[in-house]
């Protein structure tokens, strides 16, 4: 009762405030939350004939196919392991170059590095495979025969697991670099020139400019990105791997994530059921890990915190 | 105390143009190669591979797509114009979502940031979206299909709510109140004025979704003259490699179609145009724009 | 025991189905209820002759008051000028069938997610492409198709007397039709495909067994170095299976789950996996992989087999079918008039080919279709009209196509002409009294005509499997298949024995032997049902 009547103030009060968010929650609704009902499907038998709600209701059954396999702790903890990778080293390097190109001087070159560092974005990976494929293809590939050349043996790249792991690291990068730069780029363009004027005057190097004002002033921005890269740590960058790996089961134990898995699952089978159910589980993941972080966050800065 | 100040400032500006400089050209080098390839006949890039320069410039990639430029025109065409109208609607709900919810004084703020974020953690899945558009909201072949999907993604929203909140002050918006100004006049009047490095970001990231999607054509549209550019392209590509892979069925190709060369024409095409947006962007990371303002 | 249950619930559904249609059709008469419970059993051929009237005639069996729009869905690109082939159409369909036809097209951009979505989210579509690789069987079994038995009669009487008895009953799932066949007969069957030019130049033997065709990829590899001898853009079509079908005389090119069954015995259902058949054939391509025949990192190769031997990269395919063969070797010619290709059927070796399934090309209706009855009629004219024929095959004459001498000529080339030869994808809806060809198809059609001198009937692709009862054991297999057969089908393990021991251990874990008793048991069933033996 007390609570209702709060909301009522609150929207009479601020009833512009509530106007100008119509238009997202309508969105979310419609694109979003409408289409939920569909997390039922991973709960029931697929019929041609029947409505959604009218199929069998088969319990955990379509989750079968993700252990079934006896590889889902492997799977869980490669997606886990490389996303982790992805988040910690992209922000990394995201916020080093951000740094080092703004106090770049020559015009000219900051603005072009910086679009040039925006052209991987654009290279599907599609394309990407196949340019990769011909620097490491074991016959003629560029760097076999530059080794050829040196008189030393050409590297079997294909066959060789573990060097996948910091070559998908590296591609990621590679590929999402400008992107998430631009963003760390603006926020940096945010911040004050007081807070600088005034540790120069303090007498403040450089470094020490970058670590007591730069570098703290992001922080709210690397938790928006975190947050988010969190809640997606058991999906994602599947093109990165299908693309790169393929039908290379020599790699799989060191290369195969989730959604390869799930995804060459499917191909044979595409069924409702069995999709819905691999992403409910991956949600789940998320979730449990997007909420514990969430209230951490939250315990330091509430102002960090997303909600 | 000034000597040191000057010599580490120095040597900062050393490594920042050396880690910049090789950044870009491990960037670049690959560009040039597709570049490159591009311009390379197909049956020499299957045979020799992969060069940084052309052995003998050919052009029947680009000749292969443009075999019917008044369909490649006006793909151009639909992607232009979703990517301007989504773009400016989308940055208008965002940027008035970002405000809302960065206003420490409005109380369901963390209510409304939840039930936005929630929705990148549960979908629903293809299937029931997919019903949703074509069954219930008869959206098949609009423009309306391959605008609305892009137009906010919750990423953006939050991001902007942080950009707002460092750019304007709490003491702006305070002020302007005792003012007597409105909330929707403080937001355009003011808040917009002040994220412009934000609004320019969020904007990019926005064009770059509507110009690289292909997904919403491929499942909503039917009807070639509503295809986007990215799904023109890359059907063309996906044509060509189904009837290689198919058995049978007496397909013909209808002459020869130069795969790998045209794949890589394709990648140049589609990434050409916004490139010209990114300097266009760049204009408002310059620092002391967002100052000025302020005081001014 | 389950099999019944399974029937049981399949009439279920089917009756919810009906009462839902008849609900929403707002007393309109056209729900002839798709009845599962009424089995009609067998193939009708009812009076034909009732029907061997006038082409224009409005079908008598069905009520065409109502006017209606009909969705027909087809894979593929749609034609430049689609717009004008279907107003032409709709010209006569409206005036003798009082229906509009639409034609919508997938594009091949993920068509087998949009297939599926098409059929899975209840839009009307009343007119779709099946085919084995569109996995008609999984589909027609599964129930997402209308049962035609009880409305071709009424419907597309023609139609059911054109399509001979013995196709009709070859495309049955579960008793039932599902889907029209077309009745175009033509061979997809493999054969080698190798460079003749080069043959000739370093005098090597002709490629007509395993053995002879070893020689000639050896000889290539001596004498062109740069080239790849075998050209392979997956290890399973490209190697694996068309060699299985020369070594281990299988009854179906793609055989899954490790199963081995032999086109002379089909009745013996084995392990194919694990086998001695299988290490021989193993040691055979690690052989080769030695020998460098095709690429280490064949596994990460992407560019497609045939390009690779049209652009002159690789010398050789394992196996191909002619009409493939017949279009590389003219890209070829228009390329390097001085290069020529040679093709060796497999026929040959095996002693015997088999004319594509009816299961190959064919048109069903789906459950969600709003006027099934329209649609068959539609489809009837489609088949049996020449006039829709040749216009929705080869165009507009004149404008699109003229015929010299009896072939099919292009008016103009691919990139001017708006409606190129079967430019709908109009393969299942081909009738051969109709057919129009190029002049450059007399190679394939000679090569057909030596084939149909040793024609056997396909025993594999009538065959439906039902896997809903090992859904995730299927799933997990097709991982162990990825992980550790893969490797072997490529040659990269020196020790194949303990390569096969690693892989079927794996396997048994997923669930293999559950998996191939079932599919042995439904195969026994439909041989003892189809009568093979």
């Amino acid at each position: 009762m007390i609570k209702k009547s709060m909301l009522l103030r609150e929207i009479v009060t601020n009833r512009m405030l509530f106007l100008m968010l119509i238009p997202t929650v309508a969105f979310f609704v419609v694109n979003n939350y409408l289409p939920m009902v569909g997390i039922y499907y991973a709960f029931t038998r697929f019929d041609f004939n029947k409505s959604l709600f009218d199929s069998d209701f088969v319990g955990f059954q379509n989750f079968e196919f993700l252990w079934r396999s006896g590889i889902l702790t492997r799977l869980t903890l490669n997606t886990l392991g490389y996303n982790a990778a992805f988040i910690i080293l992209g922000n990394i390097a995201a916020i080093v170059l951000a740094v080092l190109v703004n106090e770049l001087k020559l015009k000219w070159f900051k603005k072009l590095s910086q679009s040039i560092m925006f052209l991987p974005y654009f290279i599907s990976f599609v394309i990407l495979s196949v340019i990769v494929y011909n620097i490491f293809n074991y016959e003629s590939g560029f760097l076999n025969t530059l080794l050829k050349g040196w008189n030393m043996n050409p590297v079997d790249v294909y066959s060789t697991p573990w060097v996948w792991v910091p070559l998908l690291i590296f591609f990621y990068l590679w590929k999402n670099l400008g992107y998430s730069m631009v963003i760390y780029l603006a926020a940096i363009t945010g911040i004050s020139d007081e807070y600088y004027e005034a540790a120069k005057i303090d007498g403040a190097n450089i470094f020490q400019r970058i670590r007591y004002i730069t570098i703290p002033m992001l922080k709210s921005t690397f938790v928006v990105l975190l947050l988010f890269a969190l809640g997606s740590i058991m999906k994602g960058q599947f093109d990165l791997f299908y693309q790169l790996i393929g039908n290379n089961g020599m790699l799989y134990n060191a290369t195969d994530i989730l959604d390869t898995y799930v995804y060459r699952s499917l191909k044979v089978t595409f069924d409702i059921g069995m999709a819905s159910a691999a992403g409910f589980y991956q949600s789940l993941f998320g979730f449990a890990l997007v909420m514990t972080v969430n209230a951490i966050i939250r315990k330091i800065n509430e102002d960090y915190a997303l909600f | 105390m000034k000597i040191k100040e000057e010599k580490y400032s120095g040597l900062f500006k050393w490594i920042a143009y050396a880690v910049v400089t090789f950044s870009t050209i491990l960037c670049l080098l690959p560009f040039l190669l597709i570049i490159s390839a591009s311009f390379t006949r197909n049956d020499t890039l299957v045979r020799e591979g992969y060069r940084l320069w052309p052995g003998k410039l050919s052009f029947e990639g680009y000749e292969m797509i443009f075999k019917f430029p008044d369909q490649v025109l006006r793909a151009y065409g639909v992607t232009s114009l979703t990517t301007i109208a989504g773009t400016l609607l989308g940055l208008f709900f965002i940027t008035m979502a970002g405000y809302v919810l960065q206003r420490k004084d409005f109380r369901y703020r963390n209510v409304f940031a939840f039930i936005i974020y929630f929705t990148t953690l549960f979908g629903g899945g293809l299937v029931p979206w997919y019903i949703l558009f074509t069954k219930y909201l008869k959206l098949t072949n609009t423009y309306t299909v391959l605008i609305f999907p892009g137009l906010m993604t919750p990423f953006l929203i939050i991001l902007m709510k942080n950009f707002i909140r460092s750019a304007v002050p709490e003491e702006v918006t305070e002020s302007a109140k005792i003012d007597g100004a409105g909330d929707f006049r403080i937001y355009s009047r003011i808040v917009l004025q002040l994220s412009m490095p934000g609004i320019a970001t969020v904007g990019l990231f926005l064009a770059l979704g509507y110009w690289n999607d292909w997904l919403l054509s491929s499942l909503f549209i039917n009807h070639a003259d509503l295809y986007q550019l990215q799904y023109y392209l890359y059907n063309v590509i996906n044509t060509v490699s189904f009837m290689a892979s198919m058995g049978g069925n007496g397909v013909s190709l209808g002459g020869d179609i130069p795969t790998e060369t045209m794949k890589m024409s394709m990648a140049i095409i589609a990434t050409g145009p916004i490139l010209l947006l990114y300097p266009f962007v760049q204009r408002y990371f310059v620092k002391g724009l967002t100052i000025g303002a302020v005081k001014g | 025991m389950s099999h019944k249950k399974k029937a049981l619930a399949l009439s279920v559904g089917a009756l919810t189905l009906a009462s839902a249609l008849s609900a929403c059709s707002g007393g309109n008469d056209n729900t002839s209820a798709p009845s599962a419970s009424s089995a009609s059993s067998a193939a009708a051929p009812s009076e034909p002759s009732a029907s061997a009237s006038s082409a224009s005639a409005a079908p008598a069996g069905i009520d065409t008051s109502k006017h209606v729009t009909l969705q027909f869905y087809m894979l593929g690109d749609a034609p430049k000028d689609l717009d004008v082939i279907q107003a032409e159409v709709n010209k006569m369909a409206e005036a003798e069938l009082n229906a509009t036809i639409k034609f919508n097209f997938t594009t091949w951009t993920d068509w087998d997610q949009k297939y599926k979505l098409l059929l899975s989210s209840g839009q009307q579509v009343d007119l779709l492409y099946t085919a084995e690789w569109t996995q008609f069987q999984v589909y027609a079994n599964s129930g997402a198709f209308l049962a035609l038995d009880d409305l071709l009669p009424q419907a597309a009487p023609k139609l059911q007397a054109f399509v001979p008895a013995d196709m009709w009953d070859a495309v049955k799932v579960k008793g039932k039709i599902y889907t029209v066949p077309s009745t175009y007969k033509e061979y997809v069957t493999n054969g080698f495909v190798y460079r003749e030019d080069l043959r000739e130049k370093y005098d090597l033997p002709v490629p007509k067994d395993l053995a002879s065709m070893e020689a000639y990829l050896d000889g290539i590899k001596k004498n062109e170095s740069a080239m790849m001898p075998l050209a392979i853009d997956s290890v399973t079509d490209n190697l694996v299976y068309p060699l299985r079908e020369l070594t281990d005389d299988t009854v179906g090119a793609k055989l899954p789950y490790g199963i081995g069954i032999k086109y002379h015995s089909p009745g013996e259902v084995y392990s194919y996996w694990g086998s001695e058949e299988q290490a021989s054939d193993l040691q055979l391509i690690r052989r080769w992989a030695e020998k460098g025949l095709f690429p280490k990192n064949v596994l990460n190769q992407k560019e497609i087999a045939g390009d690779l031997v049209v652009n002159g990269k690789a010398a050789a395919l394992l196996g191909d079918n002619p009409t493939r063969f017949n279009e590389y070797n003219t890209k070829m010619q228009s390329l390097h008039p001085d290069w020529k290709l040679g093709y060796t059927p497999y026929a040959e070796v095996r002693g015997f080919a088999t004319p594509v399934h009816p299961i190959h090309n064919g048109f069903a209706i789906p459950k969600s279709s709003d006027n099934p009855e329209r649609a068959l009629a539609f489809y009837e004219k489609l088949v049996t009209d020449k006039r829709y024929n040749q216009l929705t095959e080869y165009g507009i004459e004149g404008k699109n196509y003229t015929v010299e001498n009896g072939y099919y000529k292009m008016v103009g080339d691919s990139s001017s002409n708006g409606f190129p030869r079967e430019g709908m994808q109009g393969w299942a809806w081909r009738n051969p009294e109709y057919m129009l060809f190029d002049q450059g198809y007399d190679g394939v059609k000679a090569i057909f005509d030596e084939l149909d001198k040793v024609a056997k009937p396909d025993l594999f692709t009538g065959f439906a499997e039902d896997y809903s009862t090992y859904q995730p054991e299927r799933a997990a297999l097709e991982q162990v298949e990825k992980q550790y057969f893969y490797p072997l089908y490529a040659g990269l393990l020196p020790d194949i024995q303990k390569g096969i021991d690693t892989a079927m251990a794996k396997a048994k874990q997923a669930g293999l032997e559950k998996i191939q008793e079932s599919y042995k048991q439904q195969w026994l069933a439909y041989t003892a049902d189809a009568g093979i033996k």
